[in-house]
């Protein structure tokens, strides 16, 4: 009775860390490039309580065992990694990428971080940086009398200078590709780092070997889905709900029971 | 004869209780894909004088729910992946596949998924897979996956995390009868209000079970202190 009381609570857990991750799925339904998550549970050990028998020796006619399962865990939580819509925003400095790749940007620690939100800003000294202040890589330096920045979709970045009628090229974006983009981590700002799991980022020029072109003045939107976020929300309410129900089975049992010792 | 009154009720305690841990393990995975129920119903065997609790797992296909994630996979009709796991080869209904870090499809826990050949190395950005089983990378075929079943799938033994342990040789399932599904997964097979139904059952028969056997702890009871009283 006590293990039927564990096995329920297991249930209700995980039904509390799916509502946990829709939360934060709709929590960034308006998050550049938010890319939403899936939890995905597994059934836990059985114990075999009873093996399989005979019950007719002639025919081998065998009854199977009976097993008891010992509730559910978190599997994994799986990120879903489809584009989200390029959303025009009409901002020079804004950039999406159609297809595959990440940009590359250089965290405060040292380390590489890939984004596929493209909201750059311009930071003091004229680079282009994230809304949280990481460069760009490679390092793209914008002059300080430049006008009329222009992003073309195989990543070419060039300004006009004051002075100069024609345009100059001030550098190239590059993006960065996984063989398994599902592997790689999330450490929020809307940034993932590298694992061994995603394999090692293989850099290019976009629209170059299978990487995604660029498109100026737009960021690609979440991918968050609201109503789909809902109906699992019911879901997991749901079976929160019956999980409940089991526990106060279990405990009414174990009380009638008690009651029969006077 | 009270004494075998008591002690037919005690079996019966223990089998409506062992039916709440079942009911207990079936809800608590009410949103496991792949999960299939399973059902307790007492039985007296051939030979047996005592209704014995006989288990069996439905195999009833739960429902197919698009996700859209290309590694999720699920099968339409009978049959059963193939993974290969450090205890032998084993059954699964499908689910949520990855990539490990050489890029062979696995299932969550890190067994590789098998096709026709042996594990399939996933090398590319766009994987495809057929309704045959086909695993497509990068337009060039990287394998077949297996699906196959056993002749009694009753005897299959639950082993967690989604694995069925098949009790005889598996053979391959007829070309064309199980449709490999790609972005979807297979919901559990739970009836949730049949589940809430159970719960109730389970309660009031446990309950009534506890009333009998008080009825006839009484009579022992008087038995023991009444009778030979003059």
């Amino acid at each position: 009775m006590d293990s039927s009381l564990k096995t329920s609570a297991s249930g209700m857990m995980a039904q509390q860390r799916m509502i946990d991750v829709i939360a934060n799925n709709l929590a960034n339904v308006n998050t550049t490039a938010f890319k939403r998550s899936r939890v995905s549970f597994e059934d836990v050990l059985y114990e075999t309580v009873q093996g399989a028998r005979i019950t007719n020796p002639q025919t081998a006619e065998t009854v199977g065992p009976v097993q008891i399962g010992k509730g559910v865990r978190v599997g994994a939580v799986l990120r879903l990694d489809n584009a989200g819509a390029p959303e025009t925003t009409q901002r020079p400095l804004d950039v999406s990428i159609e297809g595959d790749g990440f940009f590359q940007v250089q965290r405060p620690d040292g380390v590489t971080g890939y984004t596929r939100d493209g909201g750059f800003t311009m930071s003091d000294a004229g680079s282009l940086v994230t809304k949280d202040g990481h460069g760009l890589l490679p390092e793209i330096t914008v002059p300080q009398d430049a006008s009329a920045i222009s992003i073309s979709p195989n990543g070419v970045v060039t300004a006009t200078v004051t002075g100069s009628s024609t345009p100059t090229e001030i550098g190239r974006i590059e993006l960065a590709r996984f063989l398994n983009p599902n592997g790689l981590i999330a450490v929020g700002q809307n940034e993932f780092l590298e694992t061994q799991a995603s394999g090692t980022a293989v850099t290019g020029f976009p629209e170059d070997e299978g990487l995604g072109q660029l498109l100026q003045g737009s960021l690609e939107s979440s991918n968050v889905e609201i109503v789909q976020e809902m109906t699992d929300m019911i879901a997991a309410q749901r079976a929160y709900e019956i999980n409940a129900k089991a526990i106060q089975t279990s405990d009414q049992m174990m009380q009638a029971a008690h009651d029969l010792i006077r | 004869m009270v004494m075998k009154g008591i002690i037919d009720t005690a079996r019966s305690l223990a089998y409506w209780q062992r039916l709440q841990e079942v009911t207990s393990n079936n809800v608590a995975n009410a949103n496991t894909d792949g999960f299939k129920a399973d059902r307790l119903a007492a039985h007296i065997l051939p030979g047996g004088e005592n209704p014995v609790p006989v288990q069996s797992t439905d195999l009833k296909a739960g429902a197919l729910r698009d996700t859209g994630r290309p590694l999720d996979l699920a099968l339409e009709g009978p049959g059963f992946f193939v993974v290969r796991t450090p205890r032998g080869e084993r059954l699964m209904r499908g689910g949520s596949m990855r990539l490990d870090a050489r890029g062979v499809l696995s299932d969550m826990n890190g067994n590789p998924v098998l096709g026709q050949q042996g594990p399939v190395l996933v090398s590319g950005s766009k994987i495809e897979v057929h309704a045959d089983g086909t695993l497509v990378v990068d337009d060039a075929i990287a394998g077949r996956l297996r699906i196959e079943t056993v002749d009694e799938p009753a005897t299959l033994l639950k082993e967690g995390q989604g694995r069925f342990l098949p009790a005889t040789p598996t053979k391959e399932v007829a070309e064309g009868q199980a449709l490999v599904r790609q972005g979807a997964v297979e919901e559990a097979n739970l009836d949730p209000l049949m589940s809430m139904v159970d719960l109730v059952t389970i309660q009031r028969a446990y309950a009534s079970n506890i009333e009998a056997m008080r009825a006839m702890d009484s009579v022992l009871g008087s038995i023991t202190t009444e009778v030979g009283r003059v």
